[in-house]
């Protein structure tokens, strides 16, 4: 790879701290706590995918890092990441990191950041990765690309490609930041695959000191918190999904693709046009602006087959269309289609699936 | 008494649900596709508007755009905002997030005392939610997404009570004064525009337009030249390869055939 040339500190901004590319190596993930599950989350471990290939074409390790006060949990979720790719992991605990602030871990992290310098960063863009990577980005005065659904190295300059579907998911664009570093980047929970897990694989914990980094006063406190009830997996968990269009119309329709879905041991999602005409609550919207999901089986019912939607089934194993109209782009998207009425062909669905169990038990 | 300054950021953005893809020709059908004001900003406005009527105080919109706007501008001065800031000059053009919060933030700061800063929590044309965190940290306040509610002002006290919603669970935060907000989607659907707001939004309100006179900012902090980030390429998004074997007949035959190869690919329980 040919060198970079330098940065002409003259040119740049003067709210920007003036360094070189240069002086940049290495990529990092900064890893979340799944508070409820209390481990490291799914999509932290999704982003070694696309930190592993990027380090393989730069010939650089991968590191992870952990912010939090509950130094056991913190270890445990190291050793995951490193199961799962990575060649050590930097962590700091400390009281004071205790309950989650967007603000206070973003200027730690930066701190972290600004300090070991890595050239590339990458965040998972679940709902508080989306909050929380913008402002350690701003505190870097760095570039930042959000929701990816590709990584690429540019050859000639070693620069990331960032690539990411904005415009309602119509269009790739195809972004880089050739003159500041780090390079940061996300993406949506579900967009990349979970690196294999290899527990027999090593490698190193440091241990961040607190006291070298100034931990700023929260301004922001949590004064309560509710969980809302669920009995059921969330969409972006689940193994098989039915997820209904407008073309299933009714909540009395959306009751049958509950039993489907029952039958199968999964859940129902649905598209935008379900969300907006209240047939399904926007928790369960499969898209652009909804979630991402990896099903191994996913069926779409009376769905057409826009592009925001579509692009959230992309890491969906088997997808399945029941469409009436033959030329529904929907049909382009999935493996297996049928045409006609929903209402008859899962009717015969729901049976045959039926007499399978029986013949099976 | 005190009362609440608040500003609202909004963005014009094309109407990418009228955006049509032609497959023969390969190319984005924008003709004709008009620009509206970023439906997730209404969310916000509204709030705006709730939290004047109940404890007064002022709304302040702003938005950075070429000058075509203004017909977003007009749009919510319709539904009852008290000013309207045009942020416009072409050395805005080409602004990466980084550069757009920088210049949204200074022109924060040049309104002067503000309170609260609402943002929708995301456009639906470039679609990143880094503004609100962005502008935050450019003018050094504390920040919070997914806001469905204010619970309760104290501006006395300088503080804010604000609920929120995750994935599984609904949080309340105490947030000091003042503070930049991400709105929730879907949490607050703007009211209906009145005729006489709508008489008024043509009539009356001046829309104030800001150029870079105004602000004095170095262009090596805006536009092109503050921007890290450059698209460098774009394309249309590719599709998965998927088998794409369809099936046209009677639904039980249809059925059989499904499960076939279901079973073939190993994905029934
Ligand atoms: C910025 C942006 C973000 C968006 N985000 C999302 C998102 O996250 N998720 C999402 O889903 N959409 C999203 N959309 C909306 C998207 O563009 C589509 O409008 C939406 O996906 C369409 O939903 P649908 O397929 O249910 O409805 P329609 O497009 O109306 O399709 C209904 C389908 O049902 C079929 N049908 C009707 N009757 C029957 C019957 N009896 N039997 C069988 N088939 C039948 C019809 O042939 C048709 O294909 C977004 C749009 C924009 C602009
Ligand atoms: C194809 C393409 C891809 C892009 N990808 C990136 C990227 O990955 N990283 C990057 O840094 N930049 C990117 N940009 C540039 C980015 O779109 C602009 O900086 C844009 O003005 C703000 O981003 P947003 O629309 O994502 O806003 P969001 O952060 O999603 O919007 C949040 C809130 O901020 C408000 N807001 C946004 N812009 C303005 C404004 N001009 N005036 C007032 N309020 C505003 C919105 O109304 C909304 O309420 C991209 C641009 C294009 C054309």
């Amino acid at each position: 790879m040919s060198k970079k040339k330098e940065v002409n500190c003259e040119e740049l901004c003067p709210e920007w701290e003036c360094t070189q590319p240069s002086e940049y190596s290495g990529i990092w993930v900064v890893g979340e706590i799944d508070e409820t599950e209390e481990t490291i989350s799914e999509p932290s471990l999704q982003m070694l995918t696309p930190a592993n290939y990027i380090a393989s074409k730069l010939g650089v390790e991968v590191e992870g890092l952990l912010l939090g006060y509950d130094k056991e949990l913190l270890e445990k979720a190291a050793h995951e990441m490193i199961y799962h790719g990575a060649n050590r992991v930097r962590i700091l605990t400390s009281n004071k990191l205790k309950p989650y602030i967007a603000e206070v871990y973003a200027r730690i992290i930066s701190q972290i950041v600004d300090k070991y310098k890595p050239e590339v960063v990458f965040f998972p863009a679940t709902m508080k990765g989306r909050e929380l990577a913008p402002y350690v980005a701003n505190t870097l005065r760095a570039g930042i690309t959000a929701d990816c659904t590709q990584f690429d190295v540019d050859e000639k300059t070693g620069d990331v490609l960032m690539i990411r579907p904005p415009f309602a998911a119509i269009l790739l664009a195809y972004i880089k930041t050739p003159t500041r570093r780090p390079q940061i980047g996300t993406a949506r929970p579900n967009v990349f695959p979970k690196p294999p897990r290899d527990a027999s694989r090593k490698g190193e914990i440091l241990w961040e000191d607190e006291k070298e980094y100034k931990i700023p006063r929260p301004r922001t406190r949590l004064v309560r918190v509710e969980y809302m009830k669920r009995e059921e997996i969330p969409i972006e968990k689940a193994e098989y999904i039915v997820s209904g269009g407008r073309g299933v119309g009714t909540l009395e329709g959306f009751k049958m693709l509950e039993e489907l879905a029952e039958l199968l041991g999964g859940v129902v999602a649905g598209s935008r046009k379900a969300v907006d005409l209240g047939l399904i609550p926007h928790d369960k919207q499969v898209g652009q602006t909804g979630k991402a999901v990896k099903a191994k089986l996913y069926i779409a019912v009376g769905i057409s087959g826009a592009a925001q939607h579509v692009v959230g089934i992309r890491e969906c194993r088997v997808v399945v269309a029941i469409n009436k109209d033959p030329d529904a782009p929907i049909f382009k998207h999935a493996d297996y289609g049928i045409v006609g009425d929903w209402r008859e062909i899962v009717t015969e669905l729901i049976k045959a699936l039926r007499e399978r169990t029986k013949k099976a038990s | 008494m005190k009362r609440p300054r608040i500003v609202v950021g909004i963005k014009w953005v094309p109407n990418t649900q009228a955006v049509r893809f032609d497959p023969k020709t390969g190319t984005l059908i924008r003709e004709g596709v008009p620009s509206i004001v970023n439906p997730h900003d209404l969310d916000a406005i509204e709030l705006a508007l709730k939290t004047r009527e109940k404890y007064g105080g002022e709304i302040i919109v702003v938005t950075m755009a070429p000058p075509g706007a203004e017909e977003g501008l007009r749009h919510v001065i319709g539904m009852g905002v008290d000013r309207a800031i045009l942020v416009s000059d072409r050395v805005f053009a080409g602004s990466d997030t980084l550069a757009t919060s920088y210049t949204l933030a200074k022109t924060i700061e040049r309104i002067g005392r503000v309170d609260l800063v609402f943002f929708g929590q995301e456009t639906i044309d470039s679609s990143t939610a880094h503004i609100p965190a962005q502008v935050a940290s450019w003018l050094d306040l504390p920040y919070i997404y997914y806001v469905e509610s204010i619970e309760k002002l104290e501006l006395k006290e300088n503080k804010v009570v604000v609920k929120r919603k995750l994935e599984d669970r609904y949080e309340w935060y105490e947030v000091e004064l003042p503070v930049v907000i991400g709105v929730a989607m879907h949490s607050n659907p703007p009211r209906p525009i009145s005729l006489t707001n709508k008489l008024r939004a043509v009539t009356e309100k001046p829309i104030e337009v800001w150029t870079n006179k105004q602000l004095g900012l170095d262009p090596r902090c805006i536009g092109l030249r503050g921007s890290p980030t450059i698209v460098s390429k774009v394309t249309w998004q590719p599709e998965i390869p998927r088998k794409r074997k369809i099936y046209q007949g009677n639904p039980k035959e249809a059925v059989k055939w499904l499960i076939k190869h279901l079973e073939e690919e190993k994905v029934l329980p």
